[in-house]
């Protein structure tokens, strides 16, 4: 799958692009908003990564040309402005997901891994690993063909962790994308710690293999 | 006291003496310039006598004739005098008038003339005007000065302060009124006086000048926060893929989440600075209906399981209320409200949220502040030690409820901190 990471950044584009290598992505990198409009024109992409404040001009008016040529590209908006005034007119020319910096790269990878599968499976929306399998629209996951039951969160955090299968995600990223703003209460890490050990629990009762590796102090790997 | 006031005291007092000094003096020299004029007309009346009495050669019996003249004349009397020596002399007297009968001071003059080898006492007398009635009429006269002298200068007072100082009593309430975060620049009246235009002049330079630097300033903040940003999310992404690292000992481990948590606490801490800085510059001025009941009810069914983690009770009696506001600050204000009182909430306490008739309460049981109430609502006052507190929370509820003109109240009592906002 292909991904075209607009950022003026180097250092950021780098880290980002390392990061989605491992999920065996294809990155291609433009720095500026010229260079950007030449590659959308030019090729097809499964997702855009867009800043908004470029050098050269407004990702804004990227987004607006690829409106006026058609293009279906996925896009999320990525910003340090945090301006509530450019999620909505990004939102309105057709971004469809919007990630103010600093973000978690684990957060990235699953926001990209839901903008594709929208954009690809058009209301089928399946995605499995091994014995486990999701139903994105029904919000129902199994374990080999048996149905298990799963609060909100404990699905919230199975979709994070596969979208970020064999790489380390650290309770900090996971509490994020649990609780947004309110994770900054938590001086500890008991309420990651209490889903992380029900969901386990649930899957592996379920006759499913333990993906779920903690390491060390850091965080948690799902990994076969 | 006003300075008009002062200004004329000194000049109400300065007349003052200056009339009570004029007095002394006007008498003295009224009565010398009649003395001067007095004497010159009784020299010259004394020589025109000499002159006369001197050509009437023929007076045998000037002895019998005198007397009669005494008695005809009032002003002149000659008697005969045993004194030779030839001289005059000036003197003011106080004689009986028989005709006003009273006293009055006449002015004489005394010479001595030789008739016919015999000396003589002329003496020549003219009324002079009453001491008595000169200092009356003309104490009169002065305090007549002075009385109108000072209506006058407190009506030209009372006027002139009125009109004169009308454009600097209007700058003066501008002044007054002047916020530096929210006021326009001062509009100064134009008026002819120097003095005015220049204060005027240099009150709106003062005033425009302190508001550019205020705007430079939170421009400065603003810009600060989001040119953070992007080094925050470089330093982020690397931490994260350093965590891929294969072969990661566990003291790495704990370094990288170390970090992180450093990280993560600068974001925290950029963002709420960023939100302060958009709350000053107006930037949420969207103003809808809102159902604050529901909004309470899901920000705190989100944080439950926070709470639970210390045993922490919540415990919500919210009656319905629809405020017109704008969805981001009044989000921003019950979460930061919310996550104030579980933050400072001791294993096993209890949180408590109130809604009733436009207020909303929210009480914690805790131990009682070690700051002021006042040093509570500033920037980056923190209780006790908290790495995850960016100490901003409280400074952005009180930022929420200035801007958007709530009432907030704090108070401790019980072992129970409460916070009441009235919208």
């Amino acid at each position: 799958m292909k991904i075209l990471i607009i950022e003026d950044e180097k250092q950021l584009v780098k880290s980002m692009a390392q990061f989605l290598r491992q999920e065996s992505y294809v990155c291609e990198v433009a720095y500026t908003a010229s260079e950007a409009n030449e590659k959308i024109l030019l090729f097809d992409y499964d997702c855009i990564l867009l800043d908004i404040s470029l050098p050269d001009g407004n990702g804004l008016k990227i987004l607006e040309k690829l409106r006026e040529n058609h293009k279906a590209d996925g896009v999320i908006m990525i910003t340090a402005k945090g301006s509530f005034d450019d999620r909505i007119a990004g939102l309105n020319l057709g971004a469809d997901d919007y990630l103010p910096k600093p973000f978690y790269l684990p957060e990235l990878s699953a926001r990209i891994s839901a903008v594709i599968r929208r954009k690809r499976f058009d209301g089928n929306n399946k995605i499995s690993f091994h014995e486990i399998e999701v139903d994105l629209l029904g919000k129902t996951v199994s374990v080999s063909g048996k149905g298990i039951e799963l609060t909100r969160k404990e699905y919230d955090l199975l979709i994070f962790l596969i979208a970020n299968k064999n790489r380390v995600v650290s309770k900090n990223a996971i509490a994020e994308h649990l609780s947004g703003d309110d994770a900054e209460l938590m001086d500890k890490f008991d309420f990651i710690y209490s889903h992380i050990k029900n969901l386990k629990k649930k899957l592996t009762e379920s006759g499913c293999e333990d993906y779920i590796k903690t390491i060390y102090g850091l965080g948690y790997k799902f990994t076969a | 006291m006003r300075l008009l006031q002062v200004s004329l005291r000194s000049l109400l007092l300065y007349s003052l003496i200056l009339v009570l000094i004029s007095i002394p003096i006007s008498i003295f020299s009224i009565r010398q310039i009649i003395n001067e004029e007095v004497d010159e007309s009784l020299a010259l009346h004394t020589n025109q006598f000499i002159k006369h009495i001197k050509s009437y050669e023929y007076l045998e019996d000037l002895e019998m004739d005198l007397r009669i003249w005494d008695q005809l004349s009032y002003n002149i009397t000659l008697i005969p005098s045993e004194i030779i020596s030839a001289g005059q002399m000036y003197e003011t007297v106080s004689m009986y008038d028989s005709i006003e009968q009273e006293f009055h001071p006449f002015r004489t003059l005394s010479s001595v003339i030789i008739i016919k080898d015999k000396p003589y006492l002329l003496t020549i007398k003219m009324s002079l005007v009453d001491n008595d009635e000169l200092v009356m009429a003309l104490g009169i006269v002065q305090v007549i000065l002075i009385v109108l002298l000072a209506a006058g200068l407190l009506l030209l007072n009372r006027s002139l302060s009125r009109k004169l100082w009308k454009p600097f009593y209007n700058t003066l309430n501008q002044l007054k009124a002047y916020e530096l975060d929210k006021s326009e620049s001062i509009q100064p009246e134009k008026t002819n006086i120097i003095e005015f235009d220049d204060l005027n002049k240099t009150v709106s330079h003062l005033t425009d000048r302190n508001r550019k630097l205020y705007l430079e300033q939170k421009e400065f903040i603003e810009n600060a926060s989001h040119e953070l940003q992007t080094p925050l999310s470089i330093f982020q992404s690397k931490l994260d893929n350093l965590m891929q690292i294969p072969g990661l000992t566990e003291a790495g481990a704990v370094t990288i989440l170390d970090l992180e948590e450093t990280a993560q606490r600068m974001a925290r801490l950029n963002k709420n600075l960023l939100l302060l800085s958009k709350i000053d510059n107006d930037q949420f001025n969207e103003i809808e209906e809102i159902d604050l009941s529901a909004l309470a009810n899901k920000l705190l069914s989100n944080l439950k399981p926070m709470a639970d983690i210390d045993d922490i009770s919540i415990q919500a009696s919210i009656s319905p209320l629809s405020i017109k506001a704008n969805s981001t600050l009044l989000e921003v204000l019950l979460t930061n409200l919310f996550h104030n009182a579980i933050r400072h909430t001791n294993a096993n306490g209890k949180v408590n949220v109130n809604v009733t008739d436009k207020v909303l309460t929210v009480t914690n049981t805790g131990n009682p502040l070690k700051m002021s109430v006042e040093k509570m609502f500033k920037r980056f006052s923190k209780e006790g030690n908290g790495e995850n507190s960016s100490g901003l929370g409280l400074a952005i509820v009180k930022k929420v409820c200035d801007t958007c003109r709530y009432k907030i109240a704090y108070n401790f009592q019980d072992g129970v901190h409460s916070f009441s906002v009235t919208f």
